[in-house]
Formats: structure tokens, C-alpha cells, sequence
């Protein structure tokens, strides 16, 4: 992750809008990014969050699970604000969060990736183009995540196409969760990385679908009580 | 020192002879035969009954009040960690105390009850006691009936006119009365009340007994047309005072609410703080300590993040002794002594069996050997199920060749490969310039059970 422009990535720049409660994060990040990327706007609440993405329109929006204000639903709640926007802001949810019901609501809320916050800058930057390119981005916890909800077997399930991952989709998610990259899973499965990127983008579309109960249901489970 | 006089929550009555025998270090039948006795001279006792069950709460309105704080926010459950249960714990014993010397008098109470935790005491009191005080009052009701027959021979005139309407009286009042108790006990136990209709009922039914009871005391004297105009007028009268007094009534229950959520809120508020203050703080000024030493900071950083998601985000139903929670602790280990971050995925979970745990600890080898040569970020991923669990170890060093360690190093042939093939699994080493990865995999066992 040098300076170096990269030919084949259409967005050479990136705006982004940081929107976590804690400035020092905030700022962390900032100097953490990748210099192709530009924040344009900060928000620590809900509202604020809304109304900054309504207002810079950025094509990134990096995405604090919990967040104060609004009526409590957090990063959730910024991307039904901000619903309207369409497929030019794409959100990246990042969280210290381990809880799954949080993971699944952001997700399902229309995120189209995770990552935690111990990500380094290079992760994050990589993420942030990933995620401007329209692909999907998890990590190594999310794809667990995914591979706990749907289950580990592939044709087990009974339920229609969103239900379950196909075979294909469930050794993405293994590797996935194994801690390889992109990359090293199409290397590994004899693939191209933009397979890869479709396998990865179905299963978030399915993640967000999916109407299968269990998902919910999986999710209420593994919070505390 | 002397226990807090509170009154038993296994009493026959109200607990007061129970309460008092604590208090006081007697022995439960010594206090009970005391009573009976003063009750039998001119009805002192019954009186000194009577006040302390007012006046003396009950053993579990204590107990209660400082742990009901699970259910109202995710992050405020009981911790797994001992030390977090400190004040709690502290503040056990004394309401359990009762226990001990009133066990010898009850045979039944030999065997252990449910596993309810710190509810058990009232729920056995509500559960298996109640018979013994139906046969009580049933014992004392024989006793009046007798007393009064006796006095009848001694040439009193008791007129059975008279006694009936006393008798149906007393027994409201005390049917009423238990009901005040019970009704206490249930609120603090569960809001949702799954015996409110029972205990309306009672309330319901020694209220009628009241009324009538008095009813036909009065209608003794006076006519029944008089009665009933009376009684209506009566009625009014009440409900005109019942519609004056609702909304302050409505208020006052409102008030009580809102200050026991309060102090639900304090004591969990209090929990957290007792937590933050055992961890979170304590970490914060090592970091200061060593500011220094990067690695030091990182480490200490990892540990205490790794323990406060324990506490706030460990799956409740994942009890300790699965493989899940055994691979997390081992790779907390050795994050703690190489500084070297350990990410665990870990999918479904098993119980720990022999097998298990021989994968378990071949994994820990695995990822001390990527903590010492590789360093960097170790991924772990378990998946575990019923048929088995596959556990995968990957770092991203430089990599080595398996073939060409030497023989004499037993770490990763010993410890890894004879280790899981002993416990009829298997383990697979690949290595590459990006890293390596170690494949663990380790069938369950059929005639192994599978609960846990």
C-alpha cells in the first residue's frame, strides 16, 4: 500500500466521512488512512452522521457501530437515514463490537462490510477502495460469523437460494475466516480475485436478505441474555 | 456479631420463630415451644408474633434487593469472573445463614433443591412448605373449634351465633394478611407474577370473609333492611373515597417503582464500576507505568481487551469446559507471553473430550511456534460440531520447510503430529513465503457421549 496511483482501481481518490463518538479515534484514523483517500466530513451522532453524508454525499462512510443520539439504533440507524442515497455511498461498518446482533444489524442494515478496530491503516485503506469498487469487505470474525448463522454445511439446509451458501460460498467464507486475503483465497481455490469479490458479494446480499428466521434468531441468541 | 434479625424465608408460619432463633443463636424449636407457650398465656405470644411479622422483613427482601440487576441491559450480566461477584458473594451469606440450623428440624430439606441460585430459598418456602401451613391452620382452627367446645361444657354460654362470624373474620385477616407477604416476596421475584390470580384470589376470598363475618356480627343487632341500606351507604362512602385516593394511590405505586428501578440501575451501575474499577483501571495505570515499552503497552492492551469481552460478550450458554472457550484461554496465554496479537474465529463449539482437548493443546503448540518465528498476527480458526472439530493455525512468516526440521525438535513432531494421530486425528503442516499454516483435525469418537 505505497503512494503509487493504481491504474486499474477506477476511484483514484476516495472521499470518506468518519463517523465515531471518540475524536481520538477519529483522529487516529485519519492520519491512519491512506493518503488517495480524503476525509471530507466527521460526525460523532446520529444526526450529525445523517446530515454530514446527506450533505458531502462521500463515496465511502466509515461507520461506527454504536453511536450516541438518535433513537438509540446507532450505526444502523444512520444507513436507514441515509437510505435514500443509494449505490453512490456505500457504508463500512467498524466496531470493537463482538456481539453477532450487532454485527448482523449493521450488516443487514445495508453495510457492505466489517471490520474491527484493532484493523491496521493499510487493512482500513484497502477496505475503504474495496468497498468504493462496490465489492464486499470481511473479516476473518464476520466470515465465522456468517459460517455460525448459515451453518458449516453446505446442502444440509432445506430453505430457498438465500437460505443457504452455496459450496463455492462456504469454502470463500472458510478461508475467509482462516485469515486470508482475497488474493490468497483465489490462489488457494484456483480462481480469480473477482470471483472471489462476486462469491463474497453474494454472500453479504444473502446476509442482508435472507429472510431465513434463524438468522434473527442465531443472532438474539448470542446476545447476553 | 450478631446476624441482622430477618425473618426466615422457611418458616411454617412467617419465619418470625426462625428469624428470632438466628438472631439470637438459639436453637428453632427452643424459640417455637417458647412461643407457643407465651401465645397460651393470655395471647402475648400471638401478639409478639404478630408485631414482628410486620416489623421484621424477610431474609430474602434483603437478599434481593442488591441482585436483581440481571435482566435490563445485555451488558449487565452475571459476570463468569469470581472476583466481580465479590460484594455480591459477600452479602450471600448472611440471609443463608438460616439454613444451617433450621435444616436439622425439616428432613426434607436434606436434598439439594433446584439449581434457582439466589432465588431458592423463597421458592422452596413458596413451594414444598405451603402443606405444612394448611395442616397448621388447619391444627389451630381445631384447636379454637376445641377450646370453644371445652368452654361450652365449662358452662360458658358460647353461642356457635357468636364464635362463626369471629372465626370467619380472623381467618380473612389472615388469609389477607399471608397474601401481603406472599405478594411482597412474589413482586421482587418476577414482575410477571404467574401466581397473581392465585394470590388475588386469597385476597379476594379473606376479604368476603371479613365482610360477611362482620356483617353478621352487626346484622345480629340491627335489621337486615337497616343492613342493607347501611351497606350501601357504606358502599358510597367508599367509593367515593376510593375515587378521591386513586390517583395518589396510583402515584405512590408509581414513585415505589420508579425508586426500586433506581436501585436496580444503582446496583448494576455499582457492578460495573467494581468491574472497570478491578480491570480496566488497573491496566490503564500499568500502561502509564510502562509507556516506554511498546510491546508492554500492546500486551497489556490485548489481555485487557480479551477480559472485558469475556465479561461483556461471553456466550452465557457456553459454559466453561468447551473446546471454544479452552482454545480462546490457551491462545489468551500465549498472546500474553509472546505480545504477539492471537485472533480466534471460532464456529459452533463441542464438549471437551479427551480427543478435544489433545487438539486443543496441539494448537496451542502450533501457535506458540507462530508466535516465536513468525510473529505478527496469528489467525485461529476452530470450527467444531458434533462429528468433530478442524482447527486451522496460520501466521504469516517466513515460512519453513517441515521436512527439514531436525529430529532432535520435538516440538512440532511430538507435540503436534504424534499428539493428534495418539488421539486418532490429524495434522497437516503447510509452508510457503506467506506464511505457514498448521491443519488440525480431529474426529469425535462415536462411543464418546456427546452431552456436555
Amino acid at each position: 500500500m505505497t503512494d503509487e496511483p493504481v491504474p486499474n482501481n477506477p476511484p483514484s481518490t476516495v472521499s470518506v466521512v468518519v463517523v465515531d463518538d471518540h475524536a481520538i479515534f477519529r483522529s487516529g484514523l485519519r492520519s491512519d488512512l491512506d493518503s488517495r483517500i480524503r476525509v471530507v466530513g466527521e460526525a460523532a451522532t446520529v444526526e450529525e452522521a445523517v446530515a454530514v453524508v446527506r450533505a458531502r454525499r462521500p463515496d465511502v462512510v466509515l461507520l461506527d457501530v454504536h453511536l450516541p443520539g438518535g433513537r438509540g439504533g446507532g450505526g444502523a440507524e444512520v444507513i436507514a437515514g441515509c437510505g435514500d442515497l443509494g449505490a453512490s455511498t456505500r457504508f463500512l461498518a467498524l466496531s470493537v463490537s463482538d456481539s453477532a446482533e450487532d454485527v448482523v444489524a449493521v450488516i443487514r442494515a445495508g453495510a457492505r462490510g466489517y471490520v474491527t478496530k484493532t484493523i491496521s491503516g493499510a487493512g482500513i485503506s484497502d477496505a475503504v477502495f474495496r468497498i468504493a469498487s462496490g465489492d464486499a469487505v470481511f473479516s476473518p470474525r464476520l466470515a465465522g460469523f456468517v459460517l455460525d448463522a448459515f451453518g458449516t454445511a453446505a446442502v444440509a439446509s432445506t430453505g430457498t437460494e438465500l437460505d443457504r451458501l452455496s459450496a463455492r460460498e462456504l469454502e470463500v467464507m472458510r478461508l475467509i475466516a482462516r485469515g486470508y486475503s482475497y488474493k490468497e483465497v483465489a490462489k488457494e481455490l484456483f480462481i480469480s480475485v473477482k470471483t472471489v469479490e462476486t462469491h463474497v458479494s453474494a454472500v453479504l446480499r444473502k446476509l442482508q436478505l435472507s429472510s431465513r428466521h434463524e438468522l434473527t434468531r442465531w443472532a438474539a441468541e448470542r446476545r447476553l441474555l | 456479631m450478631k446476624p441482622p434479625l430477618l425473618r426466615s424465608p422457611d418458616g411454617l408460619v412467617a419465619g418470625v420463630c426462625g428469624g428470632l432463633a438466628v438472631h439470637l443463636g438459639v436453637r428453632l424449636r427452643v424459640v417455637r415451644v417458647l412461643m407457643v407457650l407465651l401465645a397460651l398465656a393470655g395471647g402475648a405470644g400471638v401478639f409478639l408474633y404478630a408485631w414482628l411479622w410486620i416489623f421484621v422483613p424477610m431474609a430474602s427482601d434483603r437478599l434481593v434487593a442488591p441482585l436483581r440487576f440481571a435482566p435490563p441491559a445485555p451488558t449487565l450480566r452475571p459476570p463468569p469472573a469470581p472476583a466481580l461477584f465479590l460484594p455480591a458473594a459477600a452479602a450471600l451469606p448472611s440471609p443463608a445463614a438460616p439454613h444451617p440450623p433450621s435444616a436439622p428440624s425439616e428432613p426434607g430439606n436434606a436434598a439439594p433443591p433446584v439449581a434457582g441460585a439466589f432465588v431458592r430459598p423463597a421458592r422452596r418456602a413458596g413451594g414444598r412448605l405451603r402443606p405444612g401451613r394448611k395442616e397448621l391452620l388447619l391444627g389451630v382452627g381445631l384447636l379454637l373449634l376445641a377450646g370453644v367446645f371445652i368452654a361450652q361444657e365449662l358452662g360458658f354460654a358460647v353461642s356457635l351465633r357468636q364464635v362463626l362470624p369471629v372465626a370467619a373474620a380472623g381467618v380473612g385477616a389472615v388469609l389477607a394478611w399471608s397474601q401481603l407477604d406472599d405478594a411482597r416476596r412474589e413482586g421482587l421475584r418476577n414482575k410477571a407474577g404467574a401466581d397473581r390470580a392465585a394470590g388475588l384470589a386469597r385476597l379476594l376470598l379473606g376479604l368476603v370473609l371479613v365482610m360477611v363475618g362482620v356483617l353478621v356480627m352487626v346484622s345480629g343487632a340491627i335489621s337486615w333492611d337497616l343492613t342493607w341500606a347501611t351497606l350501601l351507604a357504606t358502599g358510597a362512602v367508599l367509593a367515593g373515597v376510593a375515587l378521591v385516593l386513586a390517583p395518589w394511590a396510583l402515584r405512590f405505586w408509581k414513585d415505589f417503582e420508579d425508586e426500586r428501578a433506581g436501585r436496580v440501575r444503582e446496583a448494576a451501575r455499582a457492578e460495573i464500576a467494581a468491574h472497570l474499577h478491578d480491570s480496566v483501571l488497573q491496566t490503564l495505570a500499568l500502561i502509564q507505568n510502562r509507556a516506554g515499552s511498546e510491546q508492554d503497552v500492546v500486551r497489556l492492551a490485548r489481555a485487557q481487551e480479551r477480559e472485558l469481552r469475556h465479561w461483556l460478550y461471553a456466550d452465557p450458554a457456553g459454559h466453561s469446559g468447551n473446546l471454544t472457550e479452552r482454545l480462546r484461554a490457551l491462545a489468551g496465554e500465549v498472546e500474553d507471553s509472546y505480545g504477539h496479537p492471537v485472533e480466534v474465529v471460532a464456529v459452533g463449539d463441542a464438549p471437551l473430550t479427551a480427543g478435544q482437548e489433545a487438539l486443543a493443546q496441539a494448537a496451542r503448540e502450533a501457535i506458540v511456534n507462530a508466535a516465536k518465528h513468525a510473529g505478527g498476527t496469528v489467525s485461529v480458526y476452530l470450527e467444531a460440531g458434533p462429528s468433530g472439530s478442524e482447527a486451522f493455525i496460520r501466521d504469516r512468516g517466513p515460512g519453513f520447510d517441515p521436512l527439514a526440521v531436525p529430529a532432535d525438535r520435538l516440538g512440532i513432531r511430538e507435540s503436534i503430529t504424534t499428539r493428534m494421530q495418539r488421539h486418532g486425528g490429524a495434522a497437516t503442516i503447510r509452508s510457503g513465503p506467506d506464511g505457514t499454516e498448521v491443519h488440525l483435525k480431529m474426529p469425535e469418537q462415536e462411543n464418546r457421549s456427546h452431552d456436555g
